[in-house]
């Protein structure tokens, strides 16, 4: 009986039946239906999409950067690049598809059935494909994190409509988690608090973070917006107007802070949903799971002044707080790699589970979120942020590590695992393992290597560099594991396309847990 | 071009604990997935390991702020190459250097009033303090032979010491903060000069010596 009750509250649930949702579907249905199979669908197409573009801006701007000197690109064309490789794959690919994601599971897991307050999550769509078409028209060259006075002196005249896409992101993102809190408070009332999934938990978090963090973002983008029309005589941002930088940089990073934990959290749920059913028992611990969700919400809002500590607009004990909040942020990310290596460790792993392309995107996944997140506490400590880590590659090393090594390979190892839930029919192994281990290789030696950069102070934002042996080394070798990345990801879309139709149909329970014999009857340790 | 980059940060011991933690986490997860005996760990285990990361977080936290101000090149007993944080009188630093960020590049104005573009020109060794001011956008302002970076917002001043490397030669100083096109191009030069290089000063600025206004 705890065994069953733990099941459905660690991601256990009812049997899901693989169906061919994409075979079926219809334009108009996959447009604008509110069932939340077709929405999760749409959610996920998209971002693919988004994905590929934006990974096809970075390998042109990698290829740039292969060598100093200028080859392909000038200066605003690769900041518009860049631009828009930072806005698409983290607005557009990595919280769209967690969430979308989550959209799948949770009905499922919550035993709900159907995705509560669909017609907001539709709304939720639309919006950011309209930031989507802004950003590829307006084409903002002002990186991501839109710095004012900055972001109100480059471009052209289309520039407002960079600032538009800010505002749609945000109203975007607010909805989405509307929705979010909605489906997880229902799953709540059914199950009870006490029992409710870590899908569930995971869900309730992100929404409440993406609720509250998203109307600082929504204000940035109106204030840019407001400074650059120049309306009537107010000035936000603008100090040549009389507005505050340093009211910028406390705002913007106010949602720029728990940005990061917008794709991360609902990842964690999608892996506390999938974890228990590849090794068929459940986690290890459900409430220093609960606890390390609630956690990562409370502790990301407050310390986004960590991301300009070089600044010294914060000094005192405010820097020091903010300082030793984000060394504490630390734990509920252990809590939960502890709990995931605690759950592994404990009963043999079934022989199903380490053949599956899933379950091996979610090992190297962990072991990615370790990578990158270790590095955090170098980060953390103002001593050693002003010296080699502010605004260097070091920077985009961490967050590729987390972002493309954990959120995004878990999230496309929850692709593989939908997969015969949509098509009813399974991927092509060989070419899922090619683009694991294309992947695995690409992105080890593209974060090494950046780590590499960033330690020898090569600064961020920049197309052309000195030729310095301690910098073109790197920079080389970033590229080779862009490219790899860049041929695994096509072997990935190949892969879906063409088991769409000639894959193997899929079996009713498509990941059945099956153990070795011999492993079977040895008995744990202890 | 010579001796640019230096390397050596000095925060040995913290690297050190972050690799350890980075293999503690990859071991364990290997051992999990590959080691045939199973283990099955118990709660307590978790609440050893938490009060484990507090302690590090503790030390972190009291090895920064101890080391902020100044920075120091060995965390031990070397002595110090910069601060982000100046308590002292100008006296105590042997010169003094306002530098102007803007879009895109650098300026250096000595005390008496000579400006030059890109290049700051120090001697071997001396303890320079340089006042930072941005007339445009936020710049970063990093020195990497000297371990030290810093941003600046428009309208403010910031204050950075460094002590000049004790070797002549040119040193990369560079902005960190994107600032618009030119960013990439916004570099500028620490030069330490020999007493043999006193005559040629003017031949490394680029002719852009002239007086102040």
């Amino acid at each position: 009986m705890a065994h069953e009750l733990d099941g459905v509250r660690m991601g256990g649930s009812p049997h899901w039946a693989p169906e061919d949702i994409v075979g079926k579907i219809s334009l108009g249905t996959l447009l604008f239906s509110n069932d939340y199979r077709h929405i999760a669908l749409k959610g996920i197409l998209t971002s693919l999409i988004l994905l590929g573009v934006g990974g096809i801006f970075a390998i042109i701007f990698r290829t740039e950067l292969m060598v100093p000197d200028v080859q392909i690109l000038g200066a605003r064309v690769y900041m518009t690049l860049m631009t828009l490789h930072g806005m698409f794959m983290v607005f557009g690919f990595l919280i769209p598809l967690a969430i979308s994601i989550c959209y799948y599971m949770m009905p499922k897991v919550l035993g709900t059935e159907q995705l509560l307050w669909a017609k907001t999550a539709q709304w939720s769509y639309w919006t950011l494909i309209a930031a989507a078409v802004l950003l590829i028209i307006g084409r903002p060259d002002f990186t991501w994190t839109a710095y004012a006075p900055m972001s109100l002196r480059v471009g052209d005249n289309l520039l407002w409509m960079g600032y538009l896409a800010i505002v749609l992101v945000a109203i975007s993102e607010f909805l989405a988690g509307v929705v979010l809190v909605r489906n997880a408070v229902a799953g709540a009332a059914r199950s009870g608090w006490g029992n409710l999934s870590m899908m569930g938990w995971g869900c309730f978090s992100v929404g409440i973070l993406l609720v509250v963090s998203t109307l600082p973002l929504g204000f940035v983008g109106f204030g840019l917006f407001s400074d650059w029309m120049q309306f009537g005589e107010t000035a936000y941002f603008d100090p040549a107007r009389g507005g505050s930088v340093m009211f910028f940089l406390y705002v913007f990073w106010t949602y720029g802070h728990p940005a990061v934990y917008l794709p991360f959290i609902p990842a964690i749920a999608v892996l506390y949903t999938l974890l228990p059913r590849f090794l068929g028992r459940p986690m290890w611990s459900y409430w220093s799971g609960v606890v390390a969700f609630l956690l990562l919400m409370i502790f990301a809002l407050p310390i986004g002044p960590h991301h300009f500590q070089a600044a010294f607009t914060i000094s005192g004990w405010y820097q020091r707080l903010v300082q030793i909040m984000t060394l504490l942020v630390f734990i509920p990310s252990v809590l939960h790699v502890f709990n995931w290596i605690a759950t592994l460790w404990s009963d043999p792993i079934p022989v199903s589970a380490k053949r599956s392309v899933p379950f091996k995107f979610i090992i190297a996944s962990i072991a990615f979120l370790i990578y990158g997140g270790a590095t955090a506490y170098l980060n953390a400590q103002i001593s050693v942020d002003t010296d080699f880590i502010h605004n260097t590659y070091w920077i985009p090393a961490h967050f590729h590590a987390m972002f493309l090594g954990f959120v995004g390979q878990l999230a496309i190892g929850g692709l593989y695992y939908l997969y015969p839930y949509f098509t009813g029919r399974m991927y092509n192994q060989a070419m899922g393992n090619a683009h694991f281990w294309l992947w695995q290789v690409g992105i080890f030696t593209k974060v090494t290597m950046m780590f590499i950069a960033g330690y020898a102070y090569f600064p961020r934002w920049v197309y052309d560099y000195l030729d310095i042996p301690e910098w073109t080394m790197p920079q080389m070798a970033i590229t080779m594991g862009a490219y790899l990345i860049g041929l695994g990801f096509l072997i990935f879309i190949i892969n879906f396309a063409w088991s769409a139709t000639h894959g193997q149909p899929a079996a009713d329970d498509p990941w059945p847990v099956e153990h070795d014999a011999a492993i079977a009857s040895a008995t744990p340790a202890e | 071009m010579e001796n640019a980059l230096s390397l050596d940060g000095g925060q040995t011991t913290l690297i050190a604990i972050t690799v350890a933690l980075t293999v503690l986490g990859l071991v364990g997860l290997a051992l999990a997935m590959f080691w045939p005996t199973r283990w099955r760990i118990k709660y307590r285990l978790e609440f050893i390991f938490i009060i484990g990361l507090l302690a590090m977080a503790w030390y972190a936290d009291w090895n920064s702020t101890r080391t902020y101000q100044p920075y120091q090149d060995k965390m031990s007993t070397g002595e110090p190459v910069s601060g982000t944080q100046v308590t002292q009188e100008d006296t105590f630093f042997d010169r003094t250097l306002t530098v102007i960020t803007f879009q895109w590049g650098f300026a250096f104005v000595t005390e008496d009033n000579k400006i030059s573009r890109n290049a700051a020109i120090v001697k071997p060794g001396e303890k320079v303090l340089f006042k930072i001011l941005s007339n445009d956008v936020i710049h970063g302002f990093n020195i990497p032979v000297a371990s030290i970076t810093a941003e600046i917002d428009p309208g403010e001043m910031r204050q950075v010491w460094i002590r000049a490397p004790d070797k002549p030669g040119k040193y990369l100083i560079q902005c960190v903060n994107y600032c618009g096109v030119g960013h990439a191009q916004m570099k500028a030069w620490l030069v330490v000069e020999g007493p043999e290089d006193e005559e040629k000063t003017s031949g490394l600025t680029d002719g852009e010596t002239t007086d102040g206004a």
